[in-house]
């Protein structure tokens, strides 16, 4: 028995890399159907989105790069999703540098496909990218087209019907940011004083900690922490809208939901790890202490 | 079958080269690094360009110079910050950067005043009565800021009070590191989930017809 | 040609005293690190002073304020290129030295060159870097979905990996404080998805019971993210804040200025 303990000390980490490899494709290519449990966090998002009126504009910023968009991607299609059932307009505008840009348009343009009646210009708009996220922010509190005097293909502002009711942030009755680091947060810390515009913030799994304490002191009105949120925000759409229903269940595109088993092995695999680690190491220093 | 369109296969090819790190450091591995490398550059370029300086500098000051003609200064002070790789006036590129970085900080400053301590402490400031759990919560809440901000602020020198209290400090620190533990696994695998997903469902399920 | 205050203002700042700056430096050395810190306060200043005194020559439509804002978006965008000159300078010395993995540098400048030659076609000729109107994606656009995402993603997703191994290794309840932080972790883990479930699933008989342990286990997991996690947290925020004001002070009136090169004499 002390034999084994020792000999998992000593196993070559490749074989807990396959072990990992092993207990994600599992579950990903053999459904559980594990429920998911609902949190508050998520249901304040969902709730202030809700009570939001027809028409109301929402900005949707895209504060993250591919590196968490397993993460990121389902939690703005899932808001997105929201705005278009709600009737409510979104503005789109990334201020992530390493790949946010590419990813924005590759939602808007999944979205747009399921929503067909969504008309450009008129329901949404996609602001494109912008350097200097803090500069940005600031201008965007003044006048928006100062910051982004074009949209993502070039036309102006002035052009596009939807700008012509939001001249700058105040306009805005919401301010949803998908985010992987810091610039997200500026939306709580910088624009949320500066404007009053209500925070929704969409952290990866790494960063949601941090906002509780925003969350706690008011400062954001929601958050859907990591893949974990996105699959309550998109149990409560399912259980909204009809119509949700039917589209998470037969879609086969990744969804937040469909990453909750795999993740829940995960988590009892790094379990077992832990304690396997923990009892092995006990056992040694007792044998040592001993010796 | 319907074959999975070459896109897809340089995806995978990859995503596999990538991966194969976790068995040992390799050409595929390294030529995959490289090339992650470059293309983030250029990708840089591309969305500056583009996103950027094209509707905020070039074409702002092409289509109405009258009222744009101020931006010719932060486009040059742009350029005086490459003179930093020219050793012999590398400091004229000081300017540039004072006003970068300076401003910035500036920025900075007002966030971390208006948007982090103030409201964080305002949280601390509760009424006691009437005095049930979710009051207890509370206290819980502000004697583990004050514990962190004093373990924080007492790292140097402490008395045996103080001492104490940071070690408060300490346990509550680690209790969110715990949770962060636990949320950082929650990430991570998400990107792994993400990875797999892609392999599987997008490359090698049309591959093999189904 | 629009005079407005605030522009004429920050031209003086930021162009003329530059320029002047510039010409005396080339006389007198002491003045190419003085001239800099003094712009550089003003450059601190504006952003500070227009939340606080919102006066129309600082914070007004014409003052100085948003017309900065808008000059740094541009110099923010030059200041992200910065890095490719040292990229390019130490690719160009290991491949033209023939150094150890130097076909992997031409790799690199191959990937550099064509994804920034797609973005540099894309903005001159107009056609834009994302997709076009009919669906089909740009060359540029090409290039972040099939190589920069799936290289990005990758790369980060081996954490994964390292992290299991890790747990398995290093994670140990060696004192009271990495017990506390053990325990915390497992219960959150075990809190945040349907583990017990998962583990009663091969005897139905205690699914009930793995379901409502799970729940309570979800809220006492809810508890320790809002109430001692959420302490912790905003004394490190609030504490790191303090920090970094302080240290922008520093910055701004010129103490600190590791930044431009300088040490505290010079």
């Amino acid at each position: 028995m002390a034999d084994i303990f020792e000999r998992l000390l000593h196993l070559d980490r490749r074989w807990i890399f396959l072990f990992v490899l092993l207990s994600v494709v599992a579950p990903i290519l053999v459904p559980i159907g594990l429920p998911v449990d609902m949190t508050a966090p998520t249901r304040l998002a969902f709730d202030f989105i809700e009570s939001l009126k027809e028409g109301d504009v929402v900005l949707i910023s895209f504060d993250y790069g591919p590196s968490s968009a397993p993460e990121n991607d389902p939690m703005v299609e899932a808001i997105m999703r929201h705005c278009a059932l709600k009737k409510l307009r979104f503005v789109v505008c990334v201020l992530y540098p390493l790949g946010g840009l590419g990813l924005a348009n590759n939602v808007v343009a999944k979205i747009t496909r399921e929503f067909p009646d969504l008309r450009y210009g008129v329901d949404y708009v996609n602001l494109g990218f912008k350097d200097g996220a803090s500069a940005v922010m600031r201008r965007m509190g003044d006048d928006i087209a100062g910051a982004f005097p074009t949209d993502v293909n070039g036309k102006p502002l002035s052009q596009i019907p939807i700008m012509k009711d939001v001249h700058d942030l105040r306009q805005v009755k919401l301010v949803f940011t998908a985010a992987t680091g810091i610039i997200g947060e500026w939306w709580i810390t910088q624009v949320h004083p500066q404007v009053g515009t209500p925070v929704i913030i969409g952290p990866t799994a790494v960063g949601a900690p941090k906002y509780y304490a925003f969350l706690n002191s008011g400062q954001i009105v929601g958050m859907l922490g990591g893949m974990k949120g996105a699959a309550e925000f998109e149990k409560l759409l399912r259980d909204r809208y009809p119509r949700m229903e039917t589209f998470y269940k037969t879609t086969r595109a990744f969804t937040a939901t469909k990453g909750n088993d795999a993740q829940t092995v995960l988590h009892a695999v790094i379990l077992l790890f832990l304690l396997l680690g923990n009892i092995a190491f006990f056992r040694h220093r007792r044998a040592s202490a001993r010796a | 079958m319907h074959l999975p369109h070459i896109g897809v296969w340089i995806a995978a090819f990859l995503t596999i080269s990538a991966l194969s790190f976790l068995y040992k450091d390799n050409p595929f591995f390294r030529f995959a690094e490289n090339l992650f490398a470059g293309v983030s550059l250029g990708y840089f370029v591309g969305i500056t360009l583009d996103q950027t300086l094209m509707p905020n500098l070039i074409s702002p000051m092409r289509e109405n110079f009258g009222q744009n003609w101020d931006l010719m200064v932060p486009g040059l002070l742009g350029l005086l910050l490459y003179m930093r790789y020219v050793p012999k006036v590398a400091w004229v590129s000081r300017h540039a950067l004072a006003i970068y970085v300076t401003y910035y900080i500036g920025v900075d400053f007002t966030r971390r005043l208006n948007g982090e301590v103030m409201p964080q402490l305002a949280r601390l400031i509760q009424p006691l009565s009437p005095f049930d759990l979710q009051t207890l919560f509370t206290l819980i809440y502000i004697v583990g800021v004050f514990s962190v901000l004093i373990y924080f602020f007492f790292s140097k020198e402490q008395g045996p009070i103080t001492k104490r209290i940071s070690r408060l400090g300490i346990w509550f620190l680690m209790i969110s590191f715990g949770a962060a533990f636990g949320f950082t696994v929650m990430g991570r695998v998400a990107l792994l989930i993400g990875r797999l997903n892609f392999l599987l469902f997008d490359w090698m399920y049309p591959i093999l017809g189904l | 040609m629009n005079l407005e205050f605030g522009r004429v203002t920050l031209v003086i700042l930021f162009a003329l005293i530059p320029i002047v700056g510039i010409f005396l430096g080339m006389r007198a050395p002491a003045l190419r690190s003085r001239i800099p810190i003094f712009i550089g306060l003003f450059a601190g200043l504006i952003p500070i002073l227009s939340m606080y005194i919102p006066k129309r020559f600082l914070s007004g439509e014409t003052g100085m304020s948003p017309r900065l804002d808008q000059w740094l978006i541009i110099l923010a965008g030059f200041a992200l290129l910065l890095g490719i000159v040292n990229v390019l300078q130490n690719s160009m010395r290991k491949i033209s030295r023939r150094e150890s993995g130097w076909p992997f540098s031409i790799v690199l400048l191959l990937g550099l060159f064509v994804t920034g030659g797609f973005g540099i076609y894309g903005a001159l000729s107009g056609h834009g870097i994302g997709i076009a109107a009919d669906g089909t994606p740009t060359p540029f656009q090409y290039m972040t979905n099939w190589f920069f995402q799936p290289l990005q993603s990758t790369i980060f997703s081996l954490l994964a990996f390292f992290m299991a191994s890790a747990a398995f290794r290093a994670f140990r309840a060696r004192n009271t404080e990495a017990t506390i932080l053990l325990i915390a972790a497992g219960l959150i883990m075990m809190g945040r998805v349907p583990v017990l479930e998962l583990l009663a699933l091969p005897i139905p008989a205690l699914h009930p019971a793995a379901a409502s342990a799970s729940q309570g286990l979800g809220k006492l997991t809810e508890w320790i993210m809002k109430t001692p996690n959420g302490a912790a947290q905003s004394g490190i925020i609030i504490g790191a804040a303090l920090g970094a004001a302080s240290m922008a002070i520093r910055v701004i009136l010129g103490i600190e200025r590791g930044y431009l090169g300088l040490g505290k004499g010079e």
